[in-house]
């Protein structure tokens, strides 16, 4: 009871202080000022959600600290830019990728006959060695010459030209042939690594398999990918920029997310899952890998800004009144209260409201949900009750990433895409989860409005007071200091 | 009772296993056999490693050495999902039920195939009827005892041929160890089970079989019903464990 009665106090005292921080500044900024910051703090606030909510559920389920989760967010802006601009890049190296994966994916269809084999304990060890070394020289055989800093450029010059049609910026592919046999040495390739990663010769592997149809599905399914999209290299392109562009930016959320998705997957499956035992290296893991995805973006698209055209129903010079009035006429502001506001942020803003229920429907209503709430607290149980536990990880961190770059391809209309963009929202993200309370969803939630607020209003006192604009940037850390020494838990972590 | 130790009806054989956390050597050489459709009782004191067996069976703490054979097969290295699939329950000791979760989550996480809990349900709350009335308190608002109650009920949930139970009357009151061992007798109708329990006149009761485990290794083995009659070993391997001591008229 008592307990009970001590978190009413806190409830009552919590709600008292937001009601009088937000009255004081209501008063004090005047409406049309409180309304327009207060919408900026929360398209910021969605923004560091959509970071924060990976952070947190990554943290709360594995306690893996992921430093590369920035450099995620700015992935998902560059794929999505891409996308949107000029996909000729992303189609180019797509069918490659695909072939590459096509056998890897083999694995469940050539392991169990593989571990059954025959094999002296040095044949076992050396064995899958040698294929990762044929898979390495084999991949490079197939990549030789190919042009990828070409098919890379192709966006940049998209950035560049103002021409009315939207084709004048496309480049030819490569011909069909040579890409072909591009194709069958990076299957190669895939085969040997899909050799290597079914440990032939261990029978401590051995299971009964599924049937082997079940088993076909996604090769055969990643196989055909591999064909449509080989032989639509150039006309996808085209087709993309022929589209209508809200359809086309709808497409390029789409990618984003779900590229942030599997590459978070292997991230996961590849370099994080071996370092579980020593969890300090995979802080330096991830740390490494931020530097790595940012050098391999400087090399590809230069150390430059672009910005990304907004897409048709937000690009229209004018201002609405009403929302319908801006769905039909695709206005850039809209009339709130009397205080224009860009119609693009409201979108933003949008996201992340929806991406909180979304999560938050998942996290309560989902199988998935209940296996990570159970996981969290202890996750050999969960794995002695039969679930695969090592799945669930890899699933949670790739959906992790899958948000961030769902925020970076969100953030890339209005905020510069360039190399560094992820790292201010990473460090906010993770001021957010220790706001908020590591691990809890709706502490990320909070946590990024309550800094999202802090920032614009710092940004609007520093800009009235003519203070210096790090006030803004200080005011989230002065936040995070006082809600730990206040509660050190976070606002809704939990003790322990 | 079950007299035979013909190893084909053994539905698990734990064959020498040596299981190492970190740089300890907790088991060295354990061996159990459990008979099909019995019960098998893990004797011995605190930190003798009965816990560690369990652990090391679920391939939870998967053996250096030794061999442990399931229903024919041999499961050692498997990870600890893919065991637990093939048939075995965990009811681990100190009530590891999900805090998070309420109680009817509890019992839908451990599934295995949908429809498991609406098969299982009528059985699960005939034998704990308190479950069903508590259904909607998450983990962290049931007794101690009720929490002890849900994480067997949990292993009930999906169609296993061997429950390993550690401990289940683990600080429960007089009366509700009257209860849990009803539930055990009554699943032993259905399925196999090793147990481990301190309370010796729970054992004593309930197992046909039992093997001593003594720092990390299996020292005795053999009928129950020899043991209560063996004094001495209950007091050489067993001492302070033995929570009220076997009346000897009993023994006679
Ligand atoms: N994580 C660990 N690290 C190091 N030693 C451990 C660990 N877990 C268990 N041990 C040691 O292994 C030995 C066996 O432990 P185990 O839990 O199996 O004992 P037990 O027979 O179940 O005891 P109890 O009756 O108290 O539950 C103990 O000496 C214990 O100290
Ligand atoms: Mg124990």
């Amino acid at each position: 009871m008592s307990h009970n009665s001590k978190k009413l106090l806190y409830s009552v005292i919590g709600v008292l202080v937001v009601a009088g921080v937000v009255f004081g500044l209501y008063t004090y900024a005047g409406q049309e000022a409180f309304i327009r910051t207060t919408l900026s703090g929360l398209t910021l606030g969605s923004l560091f959600f959509l970071v924060a909510a990976g952070l947190t559920l990554i943290f709360g389920l594995m306690d893996v600290l992921n430093f590369a989760h920035g450099s995620m967010f700015m992935i998902g802006a560059y794929t999505g830019w891409q996308f949107y601009t000029n996909p000729t890049f992303i189609f180019g190296v797509l069918p490659l990728v695909l072939a590459f994966a096509t056998t890897v994916m083999l694995i469940p269809v050539i392991k169990p006959r593989l571990v059954r084999l025959d094999l002296s304990e040095a044949w076992q060890k050396s064995l899958p060695k040698l294929a990762y070394i044929a898979a390495l020289l084999v991949a490079v055989l197939a990549l030789v010459k190919f042009d990828i800093l070409g098919l890379a450029k192709t966006a940049m010059v998209a950035a560049t030209t103002t021409s009315s049609n939207p084709l004048a910026e496309l480049s030819p592919q490569e011909p069909l042939p040579r890409f072909l046999l591009r194709i069958l040495l990076l299957m190669l390739s895939g085969a040997f690594v899909a050799v290597g990663l079914s440990k032939p010769g261990n029978r401590t592997e051995v299971s009964a398999p599924e049937p082997l149809k079940k088993r076909l599905i996604l090769p055969v399914v990643l196989f055909v990918l591999t064909i449509i999209f080989t032989l639509v290299r150039e006309s996808a392109s085209e087709g993309v920029l022929l589209m209508n562009g809200n359809l086309r930016f709808a497409l390029a959320i789409i990618a984003a997310t779900l590229f942030g998705f599997l590459l978070g997957a292997l991230i996961e499956i590849t370099m994080i899952r071996p370092l579980y035992v020593r969890s300090f290296f995979i802080v330096l893991m991830t740390l490494g890998m931020s530097f790595v995805m940012r050098e391999l973006v400087q090399v590809l698209w230069d150390p430059l800004a672009y910005q990304m055209v907004r897409p048709p129903l937000f690009a229209q010079p004018g201002r609405a009144t009403t929302i319908a009035e801006w769905l039909m006429n695709g206005s850039s502001t809209i009339s709130i209260a009397g205080v224009t506001f860009p119609t693009y942020r409201l979108f933003v803003i949008l996201l992340g409201v929806v991406m909180f229920v979304f999560v938050t429907l998942l996290m309560n209503r989902s199988r998935l949900g209940m296996i990570i709430r159970a996981g969290v607290q202890d996750p050999q149980m969960v794995e002695a009750l039969g679930i695969n536990v090592k799945r669930v990880f890899t699933l949670v961190f790739a959906l992790g990433v899958a948000l961030a770059s769902l925020g970076g391809i969100g953030a890339a209309p209005f905020l510069p895409v360039q190399p560094m963009m992820g790292d201010q929202y990473q460090m906010q993200g993770f001021i957010t989860v220790v706001i908020g309370g590591m691990g809890s969803y709706v502490g990320a939630f909070v946590g990024a409005m309550i800094l999202g607020m802090a920032r614009a209003f710092g940004d609007y006192f520093a800009l009235k007071l003519q203070l210096s604009p790090t006030i803004a940037e200080a005011s989230t850390v002065i936040i995070m200091i006082i809600v730990l020494i206040l509660r050190p838990q976070g606002l809704f972590g939990k003790k322990d | 009772m079950m007299e035979t130790t013909d190893s084909n009806r053994n539905l698990l054989s734990v064959e020498k296993i040596d299981t190492y956390i970190g740089q300890f050597h907790i088991l060295e050489g354990v061996s159990v056999d459990v008979a099909k459709g019995s019960i098998t009782v893990l004797l011995g004191r605190n930190g003798a490693g009965k816990t560690t067996t369990l652990k090391t069976i679920m391939g939870l703490t998967p053996p250096r050495n030794g061999r442990v054979i399931f229903d024919g097969q041999e499961i050692q290295g498997k990870q600890a999902f893919k065991i637990a699939n093939f048939g075995i329950g965990y009811v681990p000791e100190n009530r590891a039920v999900f805090r998070a979760l309420t109680v009817m989550e509890n019992l839908k996480l451990a599934e295995r195939k949908k429809g498991d809990l609406d098969r299982h349900a009528d059985f699960i709350f005939e034998l704990f009827p308190d479950l069903e009335r508590l259904s909607k308190l998450k983990g962290n608002q049931l007794s101690g005892g009720q929490q002890q109650m849900l994480a067997v009920a949990r292993a009930l949930v999906p169609d296993n041929k061997l429950l390993l139970i550690d401990e289940p009357s683990e600080g429960l009151a007089p009366i509700l160890i009257q209860q849990m061992m009803e539930a055990i007798r009554k699943l032993r109708e259905t399925t196999t089970i090793l147990l481990v329990e301190q309370n010796f006149i729970m054992a004593s009761q309930l197992a046909e079989r039992y093997v001593i485990i003594d720092d990390g290794k299996s020292v005795h083995r053999g009928l129950m019903s020899d043991l209560v009659q063996n004094q001495d070993l209950i007091h050489q391997y067993l001492g302070a464990s033995i929570q009220a001591p076997i009346s000897t008229s009993e023994a006679q």
